[in-house]
């Protein structure tokens, strides 16, 4: 567990009447291949909810079903069971799926296209001749290799065409598999700054990543997922909240006599671990000003996302 | 739909291997006309004697004969199986899908490759008929007596005419082969099994004509092999007679024939279309 700052003001956003239709919503859905003793379930019922202006994590080990339920999302692949609804329309609505842009197996182009003529296809394509390619190509860091071909592209260069190309419809919705592959430092902190601003202009992203850092510090709420099934959906906030706070007072004594009463209070190293939450910390700061004790750092015990990952997920990977 | 067709035009564009598959035809053709010209230039070929003019017609138009015989076809549906079941290949159609409905996608794949056909066979038939028209000046034959430009235009059209099913089916054949396959070298595979089997079908049929002689008339008329093989028969001024027994034939009209073939050609586009519209692409 470790300490992180808690924010001093809590951001309370106001819900939209667009907010209320999930961008993405996806309900009791499952795919089974295969028929009789032979079936096999890759996902099953899955219910989760992506709202627009939202940055929503799909995370799970290797073969939890995650690219199957993207590939369901797209219409790639049939549900065998359930729903899948893409701004409020059925997934099989023609309309539905141009309004979204999709970047799945690291950006699946024509190899032998350069990088602006597999965009000139993909636009064409859908409809919008007049797209704006030169600047997405620059917006992805890739307008100087834009007329190379793409088979000669590394697999980085690869992934920032395939946001392009999600980009490329101007979507309401884009649903990202692993975006940062192959991505170097920069890139990703790159990719990182533009998922951010997908969000700000109130579109909705999903992702899916292996990177648990850069989920936790891009989304807003995420879902982990094992052996095809919906282990837990919630805030990022809430996810990573730990059950107690750590307290560096002075004078110490007065510090435990004015908590003890109300919260289980135990001397740690460099300071008091307090059993309350993060929600609970403005009280514990007024009972302590109360008796007239000075705080030097006030900070919330918070999970680390990894290690809520692996716990959730370790019999996926036994 | 036209932006689709643009899309796919721009895809095949880019493929050399694919569009020599379409350039083939006039650049063979040219090469034909400058080696024929050549060769009357040079007088290597003899005192060359003059055709009668339906001869000479005839001879204008060789070219859409290719979609009539096995190797045209065999050609045709290489092509087919690149353009198709490529998409398959490069794990492109992740790519696409989410931007149009897929039975547009088929359809702008079988509007531009039969446009594209038709277009190469033309120009090819555009230079064969330059080249009959030049040859006078290299020395060769002269344009007989009797050639008009509305016969030859007629010739033309009517020859056209005769090649455009057997384009339409093989393309649309090979399609259905590629979304059941998912495989280029399958799809080529199966398709030229299938023109194999057409030309083996009256051996096969006479064969089986002894062991089933009330089954084997039937399904001859069902299949589509016999009415290949009719219709290009018919190309040629006759329909085909496939002797089954001592007093027994397969034979058909040209209007059935043509009919069995659209059918066979429309049964096969539905079906491409149902099975690629619930088809997963993992």
């Amino acid at each position: 567990m470790r300490i992180s700052h808690l924010p001093v003001v809590f951001e309370q956003g106001t819900v939209s009447m667009e907010e209320t239709v999930g961008a993405l919503e996806l309900r009791s859905v499952s795919k089974t291949y295969g028929r009789g003793p032979k079936a096999r379930t890759a996902v099953s019922d899955v219910t989760l909810s992506v709202r627009h202006g939202e940055v929503y994590g799909f995370l799970g080990p290797n073969g939890a079903g995650k690219s199957t339920t993207i590939r369901m999302a797209l219409g790639l692949i049939r549900p065998s069971g359930g729903e899948v609804r893409l701004l409020g329309r059925a997934v099989s609505d023609p309309g539905a799926l141009r309004r979204v842009g999709s970047l799945v197996d690291g950006g699946a182009f024509y190899p032998f296209l350069s990088g602006r003529d597999n965009l000139r296809v993909l636009a064409r394509t859908q409809g919008h001749a007049g797209a704006a390619i030169g600047s997405l190509l620059e917006r992805v860091d890739l307008a100087g290799d834009a007329d190379r071909k793409v088979k000669d592209y590394s697999l980085g260069m690869k992934q920032r065409l395939g946001v392009a190309a999600a980009l490329l419809n101007d979507p309401e919705l884009v649903i990202l598999d692993e975006p940062a592959n192959g991505l170097d430092v920069a890139g990703i902190q790159d990719m990182r700054a533009l998922i951010r601003g997908l969000a700000a202009d109130g579109k909705a992203v999903f992702l899916s990543s292996h990177l648990l850092h850069e989920v936790e510090l891009l989304c807003d709420r995420v879902a982990i997922v094992a052996k095809g099934q919906l282990l837990q959906e919630a805030a990022v906030r809430d996810l990573l909240e730990g059950d107690a706070l750590h307290i560096e007072a002075e004078p110490v004594e007065a510090a435990i006599a004015a908590l003890a009463a109300r919260w289980p209070v135990e001397r740690v190293a460099g300071g008091l671990r307090v059993e309350a939450r993060r929600a609970d910390a403005p009280d514990v700061a007024r009972h302590l000003h109360a008796a007239g004790v000075d705080i030097y750092r006030l900070a919330s015990y918070e999970h680390s996302l990894e290690t809520i990952f692996l716990t959730m997920t370790k019999d996926g990977h036994d | 739909m036209i932006d689709a067709m643009t899309a796919e035009a721009l895809k095949l564009r880019g493929h050399r291997a694919t569009w020599l598959m379409v350039l083939i035809y006039p650049i063979v053709f040219l090469l034909f006309v400058l080696v024929q010209l050549v060769t009357d230039m040079t007088g290597t070929a003899g005192a060359a004697q003059a055709p009668t003019a339906a001869l000479w017609i005839e001879q204008s138009h060789l070219v859409w004969g290719a979609p009539l015989s096995s190797g045209g076809r065999f050609l045709i549906a290489g092509f087919a199986a690149v353009v198709f079941a490529g998409e398959y290949g490069w794990n492109t159609w992740k790519l696409v899908i989410p931007a149009r409905a897929r039975w547009q996608l088929l359809a702008a794949k079988w509007i531009v490759t039969i446009i594209l056909l038709l277009a190469a066979f033309a120009a090819a038939d555009l230079l064969g008929l330059l080249g009959s028209v030049l040859r006078p000046l290299a020395g060769g034959p002269a344009i007989p007596a009797g050639v008009s430009l509305s016969d030859v235009a007629q010739a033309h059209a009517a020859a056209a005419a005769h090649a455009v099913l057997p384009i339409l089916y093989t393309v649309v054949l090979a399609g259905l082969l590629a979304v059941l396959t998912s495989s280029i070298l399958a799809t080529a595979g199966l398709s030229v099994a299938t023109i194999l089997l057409e030309q083996l079908f009256p051996s096969i049929a006479f064969f089986a004509y002894g062991y089933a002689p009330a089954l084997t008339p039937a399904l001859a008329q069902l299949l589509p092999f016999y009415h290949v093989t009719n219709l290009v028969a018919w190309a040629g001024g006759s329909g085909a007679t496939i002797p089954l027994g001592t007093n027994a034939t397969i034979a058909a009209p040209q209007i059935v024939s043509l009919a069995a073939l659209l059918g066979w050609t429309a049964a096969c586009g539905a079906l491409t279309i149902y099975r690629f519209g619930r088809q997963d692409l993992n």
